[in-house]
């Protein structure tokens, strides 16, 4: 490969990747990035309905931006139904009653291709198994003990108190790697992939069956085993995105 | 074990004591302050998150301002059920633009964590002395992997919270390591989960486990006010 494309020349054309440090980068602006933050935890369950939202100067405060773009973005977010605004003393900004996470993961695993579906299982994969491989060299037991005591002391079915309790557990698995970089990008994957797992367990023996597989990849780090906590990660992942295809092709039929 | 051997463990002894010193001295310097600045708040009416965060900021400025340590973060972590308007709270600042902390604003909502386990919270309330968490990814506050320094706070004996400061082990590594490199030998600084903090031996990567059959008969000497570990590895 000639070198001028791959090292930056001083008077010929830039490299490729040069070219694309100069990309636009897209007129989205300030308050539809708000707008989106926002939209996309109350899709995603993070903010349940009912939450109130930090008040208008708050959240400029917090956003980093001027009052009259949070302003903008509350505006936008009541238009979409997601976000009501009372009077009064105790009113404010509230994530709408109707705002329900399930109906929103629902409706975008129904617009999403399973080609797509699978890329992500992948990507999550990918970190999540790199996560759990390091976790079992570098964790003490003592730790596995602790966050398996946590799933064990919850004997309740309850749906939310569960996805809560799982996806906690999984941060808490990742973050046994000691890296600090894959415990984040996991951090990111578990917000995006969670509304989905949601929906995988949805019936009481469908959670039954999560917190075993979630159980036997802890053992597998307990007993630092690594290639065979990576190998029940990859199992229960392949699973919840069969079960989730299944799904998708059930709300086709009817 | 030789005589050499007996210096180079305890002036890596004295050189980690003297440096973690300075974090748990910053956190002494308020801990009695807080607790009767809670007291008295207490006293006027009931103790709210904001409250709680009004008494602690200038605490919290204080000791990011720590001369000697690069400080990342600080603050104080209320005791569940301690406050009027919230199960548990964290009054706390960090980074370099020294912003609070505000956990439901994050990628994923943060202020659902329960942090009555993590061994920063967990370890003081239980032996009532300040502790050294870590290293361990601090996914709550920091999002990187850190080491927590934190000290029980009491009022009439009864718990109230923790003060506690963020050192990133980026920055215990640059501070720390080149004083150990001083001693001519190679010198690993592990936790008490056999966990390496940091290690003049290239070979030895800060987060692994010195445990195992390599390291059953190697000797570790304790440091006498940080509890932590030199190993001659």
């Amino acid at each position: 490969m000639p070198a001028s494309t791959t090292t930056p020349s001083r008077r010929g054309e830039p490299s490729r990747l040069q070219s694309a440090v100069f990309q636009p980068i897209g007129d989205a602006g300030r308050a539809a990035l708000v707008e989106r933050r926002i939209a996309e935890a109350i899709t995603g369950g993070v903010l349940a309905p009912g939450t109130k939202l930090p008040a208008e100067s708050e959240l400029a405060r917090l956003f980093g931006v001027a009052p009259a773009t949070a302003r903008e973005a509350l505006h936008s977010l009541r238009e979409r139904r997601l976000v009501v605004t009372r009077r009064g003393r105790s009113g404010g900004s509230f994530v709408a009653e109707t705002a329900n996470a399930a109906e929103f993961a629902t409706r975008a695993l129904c617009a999403m291709s399973r080609v797509a579906l699978r890329d992500l299982a992948a990507h999550y994969l990918a970190v999540t198994g790199a996560c759990v491989a390091l976790a079992a060299q570098r964790a003490d037991p003592s730790e596995i003990l602790r966050i398996r005591g946590r799933l064990d002391r919850y004997t309740g079915n309850d749906p939310l108190t569960w996805r809560r309790l799982a996806d906690d557990a999984h941060l808490e698995i990742s973050a046994l790697s000691q890296s600090a970089r894959l415990t984040r990008e996991q951090m990111r994957l578990q917000a995006e992939f969670s509304p989905f797992l949601a929906l995988v367990d949805a019936s009481e023996a469908d959670r039954d069956r999560s917190r075993s597989q979630l159980l036997a990849v802890l053992d597998a780090v307990a007993a630092a085993d690594s290639a065979a906590a990576t190998g029940r990660v990859r199992e229960s992942i392949m699973d919840a995105v069969d079960r989730l295809i299944d799904h998708r092709a059930e709300l086709a039929r009817s | 074990m030789t005589t050499g051997v007996t210096t180079v463990a305890s002036r890596a002894v004295a050189a980690v004591d003297g440096y973690f010193a300075d974090a748990l001295d910053a956190l002494e310097a308020w801990r009695l302050d807080i607790a009767g600045d809670i007291a008295a708040a207490r006293r006027s009416g009931p103790v709210t998150t904001s409250r709680l965060d009004a008494l602690v900021a200038p605490y919290a400025r204080q000791t990011l301002d720590t001369p000697g340590i690069s400080v990342y973060g600080a603050g104080f972590i209320a005791a569940y059920d301690s406050l009027a308007d919230a199960p548990s709270h964290l009054a706390w600042w960090q980074g370099p633009q020294r912003a609070r902390l505000t956990l439901a604003n994050q990628a994923i909502n943060k202020g659902n964590i329960d942090y009555s386990e993590l061994e920063w919270y967990r370890v003081p309330l239980l032996t009532g002395e300040a502790h050294i968490a870590g290293p361990y990814v601090d996914y709550l506050c920091s999002d990187e992997y850190t080491i927590t320094v934190a000290a029980p706070v009491r009022i009439d004996d009864v718990f109230v919270g923790v003060t506690g400061l963020d050192l990133l082990i980026d920055t215990v590594e640059r501070d720390l390591t080149p004083r150990l490199a001083l001693l001519g030998a190679d010198i690993t600084i592990v936790n008490t989960a056999g966990r390496v903090v940091v290690s003049t031996n290239h070979r030895l990567a800060t987060g692994e486990s010195l445990r195992g059959d390599a390291y059953r008969d190697t000797e570790r000497v304790p440091c006498l006010r940080t509890p932590l570990e030199i190993v001659l590895v």
